[in-house]
């Protein structure tokens, strides 16, 4: 379970930090995540024993694989919760991933982009979501509880 | 209907199908955790609402010169020379040729070409990420560029700034191969 939540933090934490290097530090999508995520692999690289062979194993490779999140463009998503919600689906569909997949390559930037292509229907469905309050509303008006309807 | 709209709507159904595809081999491998079932169909109903209504591609249909996807494979076969002869693992030989790769503008800045460099070294590199069981030489990564070069030259104006395109089309790339391989050594 710590695990599971370590791994769940730093997807979060990729995802969102890509972003701000990304857009906020104007470094580009590529130099972002490439660079994030090299020093997250040389740490492991060179103290492999610093913690458990699952960690060690698993949490660069979540982190480049959050970080393709973060690559998204300020023109369709600039919302740091949003983006980190991405990350977060990304670590859930990657811990996941079918073993058919295994050794792939782009297994993880195709889990990125489901993720976040998920995570823009958001907006699209929150508007709906307004719609359907504006026609409670509406109800509520016309159907006011006492009033007789006729 | 023009050969652009055609190219553009064949190859928005290729990735659609490309990544159905990923998510029922999980929901299949999960059938007895209803947890993880769930969220596969939920993320699947999600991206098919962004596909339809959201506003992720743009009006004009353009291809990516061939000059930009010629640098894929040189980013596939360093990346596996990196990864499986000098045995750095797949993440740190990614972000080794991605972080090199990013810095090919500062070359010239006022070049134009340069600074589409990166995100092709960078497509190419995920594709040398390959397991040997999957890629075994440098024929299968060569293949796989090609193919990988082809939807990327189709795809310059789609699924623009998405995160994971790339890697989504280093995938195809792959599992193109593999399809092609597997089809190659079930018949000769």
């Amino acid at each position: 379970m710590f695990n599971l939540i370590l791994l769940i933090t730093l997807s979060f934490l990729s995802a969102t930090l890509t972003f701000y290097v990304n857009e906020d530090l104007r470094q580009g999508p590529v130099r972002s995540s490439a660079m994030l995520s090299l020093a997250v692999a040389l740490f492991f690289y060179f103290f492999p024993h610093s913690m458990d062979s699952y960690l060690v194993k698993n949490i660069p490779i979540v982190f480049i694989g959050a970080s393709f999140v973060g690559m998204v463009s300020a023109r369709l998503l600039a919302n740091y919760l949003l983006i980190g919600i991405g990350g977060i689906l990304f670590c859930l569909i990657y811990m996941h991933t079918s073993k058919f997949f295994n050794g792939y390559g782009g297994a993880l930037g195709t889990s990125a982009s489901i993720a976040l292509l998920a995570v823009l229907s958001i907006p699209i469905v929150g508007k709906h979501r307004k719609l359907t309050n504006g026609i409670i509303q509406l109800r509520k008006v016309l159907f006011k509880p006492g009033k007789k309807n006729f | 209907m023009s050969w652009n709209k055609t190219a553009r709507n064949v190859f928005i159904v290729f990735l659609l199908i490309i990544q159905a595809i990923f998510l029922f081999a999980i929901f299949k491998e999960n059938t007895r955790s209803l947890g993880i079932a769930a969220l596969m169909l939920i993320l699947c109903i999600l991206v098919l609402v962004t596909y339809f209504k959201g506003q992720i591609h743009h009006e004009d249909h353009a291809y990516e010169h061939i000059f930009v996807v010629l640098w894929i494979p040189v980013g596939a076969v360093t990346c596996f020379y990196l990864n499986h002869l000098l045995k750095l693992g797949p993440v740190l030989s990614a972000t080794i040729i991605g972080s090199l790769a990013s810095f090919i503008p500062v070359i010239k800045k006022s070049s134009s070409y340069l600074p589409q460099l990166p995100a092709a070294i960078y497509c190419g590199a995920f594709i040398g990420m390959s397991s040997t069981g999957v890629a075994p030489n440098f024929l299968f990564i060569l293949t796989a560029s090609f193919f990988t070069a082809v939807l990327l030259i189709l795809s310059k104006n789609l699924f623009a700034g998405v995160g994971g395109k790339l890697g989504t089309l280093a995938f195809a790339g792959v599992v193109i191969t593999s399809f092609l391989y597997f089809l190659i050594s079930s018949y000769v």
